[in-house]
């Protein structure tokens, strides 16, 4: 049956060209969710996403596209939700098991890799589809500082210093890299604006407090938090004051 | 490896007797960012093109060359997250080769190793080719400063200087007017970097390419600075 060619838009084989049509469609399903922005500064890292409920009669608190991995390592998953909730729970279970094998808190590099080696395998393995969702870990490293890690369904995982996924992340990443000499002396208030104004600039309007979600790391001491509506919006007012001055 | 349900091969012979699969699989090699090694007599140098996709990543935590035991690394053209698996399988069974026999795995013998490795994913169910060609750079157990190639198929070739990934012809073209048997090591790392810089987009720079070098036995990366002094000697 494989040895059709049509095959290779089913199940993870190489085309002629040497392309992998699953991973392709994977990354389109992927980028299909919520634009996610993430920015690093000098003991500080951020997350951003949009925050969209569906419907009003849905509980916006269990609306999120952020997690705690653990109380050290943060994440954005975007793309099929489902997908996302799935790699979510075995994200958390891989850290978990890292700490409990080697007795130290997981650093962020280490559930990233592991992430990226464990969607690897679904790209080279048929009986299993890549997961269709893009992860933004986020954490500050003991002994290297403030990181952000891309992971993506086909299993590459890079270090940023700033990055974004979603269908307007080209956008976000050209607005990002205009900023990128000043990223590494920004504060934490500064790299939570900045991640703030970048995804409000892709998308083209002006948000409400509740029409986004702010995680953030601040130091190797700090845990992973997810603002509230008010911080958001106290955020937002100062984004808002410093453009009118 | 694999699932019951696909307990057959996804790499089967067409009625011309090719293994296309193993074929689609180079030219996904062939697709990826160049890499080139030279052996000299007295060492081993390889290098790549790690140029990526903007300048917000953190190129110093990226790396493309890897250690694979003290005397021995590797490089590779194609698909990064495949070349993470291997490069995972020869660290371990070189570990294994050294528990049980007490000295550090030849060169020649993890080539050999993780050449079998990538022929079993051509004939095991389930599983497709790795996209991944590589170049390894080590020493064997008389001392010798060996050049190997692997390529997805799982054959593997002992070179004197070669070249895979998206401008191998012309890379090759170049190494073979400017190799000669006696070259020393530091001409070789010269030699290589110029290669490397003939079909480089844009500007080469100590952030955009990595080198790995065996030298009297020990294999290691250059760190940006020491390329920078090589890179400052070519100009």
């Amino acid at each position: 049956m494989s040895r059709d060619s049509n095959y290779d838009h089913h199940i993870s084989i190489f085309s002629p060209q040497g392309r992998l049509y699953q991973m392709e469609y994977a990354f389109k399903a992927a980028n299909s969710g919520l634009t996610g922005v993430a920015v690093r500064g000098k003991d500080s890292v951020c997350v951003v996403t949009q925050k969209k409920v569906p419907d009003r009669l849905m509980q916006p608190d269990s609306v999120t596209h952020l997690f705690a991995l653990t109380p050290k390592v943060g994440c954005c998953v975007t793309g099929v939700m489902a997908d996302s909730k799935a790699y979510v729970q075995r994200a958390r279970y891989e850290a978990g098991k890292w700490q409990f094998d080697n007795g130290y808190s997981t650093p962020t590099k280490v559930v990233a890799k592991r992430m990226a080696d464990i969607a690897q395998v679904n790209t080279q393995s048929a009986s299993m589809r890549p997961l269709a969702c893009m992860a933004l870990m986020i954490g500050v490293d003991d002994e290297t500082g403030p990181c952000v890690f891309k992971v993506d369904c086909a299993g590459h995982y890079l270090p940023f210093k700033a990055a974004a996924t979603g269908p307007k992340e080209q956008e976000a990443m050209n607005f990002l890299e205009k900023k990128v000499e000043d990223l590494p002396e920004y504060t934490q208030d500064q790299v939570i604006r900045c991640a703030i104004t970048c995804l409000g600039s892709v998308l083209g309007s002006d948000f409400r407090g509740s029409e986004i979600e702010v995680g953030t790391i601040a130091t190797t001491k700090g845990k992973f938090t997810v603002l509230t509506e008010e911080e958001i919006e106290a955020h937002l007012n100062s984004i808002a004051d410093d453009t009118d001055a | 490896m694999g699932d019951s349900a696909y307990s057959f091969s996804l790499t089967t012979f067409s009625r011309t007797g090719k293994l296309l699969q193993i074929e689609y699989a180079l030219n996904a090699v062939a697709n990826g960012r160049t890499s080139l090694g030279i052996a000299t007599k007295d060492g081993v140098v390889i290098a790549t093109d790690k140029k990526l996709s903007s300048p917000l990543v953190d190129t110093d935590h990226v790396h493309k060359v890897e250690k694979i035991t003290p005397s021995c690394g590797f490089v590779f053209s194609g698909v990064g997250p495949d070349y993470r698996v291997l490069v995972r399988k020869a660290r371990k069974s070189s570990q294994a080769y050294l528990r049980h026999y007490g000295e550090a795995q030849p060169v020649s013998q993890l080539v050999k190793q993780t050449a079998g490795i990538m022929q079993e994913y051509t004939q095991s169910g389930g599983v497709r080719p790795f996209g991944v060609s590589l170049l390894v750079a080590g020493a064997d157990a008389d001392g010798t400063p060996r050049l190997y190639q692997v390529d997805p198929s799982g054959a593997y070739f002992g070179w004197k200087a070669t070249a895979i990934g998206k401008n191998y012809v012309n890379a090759k073209n170049f190494l073979e007017k400017r190799y000669q048997d006696d070259m020393e090591l530091e001409d070789g790392i010269h030699t290589a970097l110029l290669t490397l810089r003939e079909g480089f987009e844009g500007e080469m720079t100590s952030q955009n390419i990595e080198v790995g070098v065996v030298r009297n036995g020990v294999f290691s990366v250059l760190t940006p600075s020491q390329i920078q002094d090589y890179l400052d000697e070519a100009n």
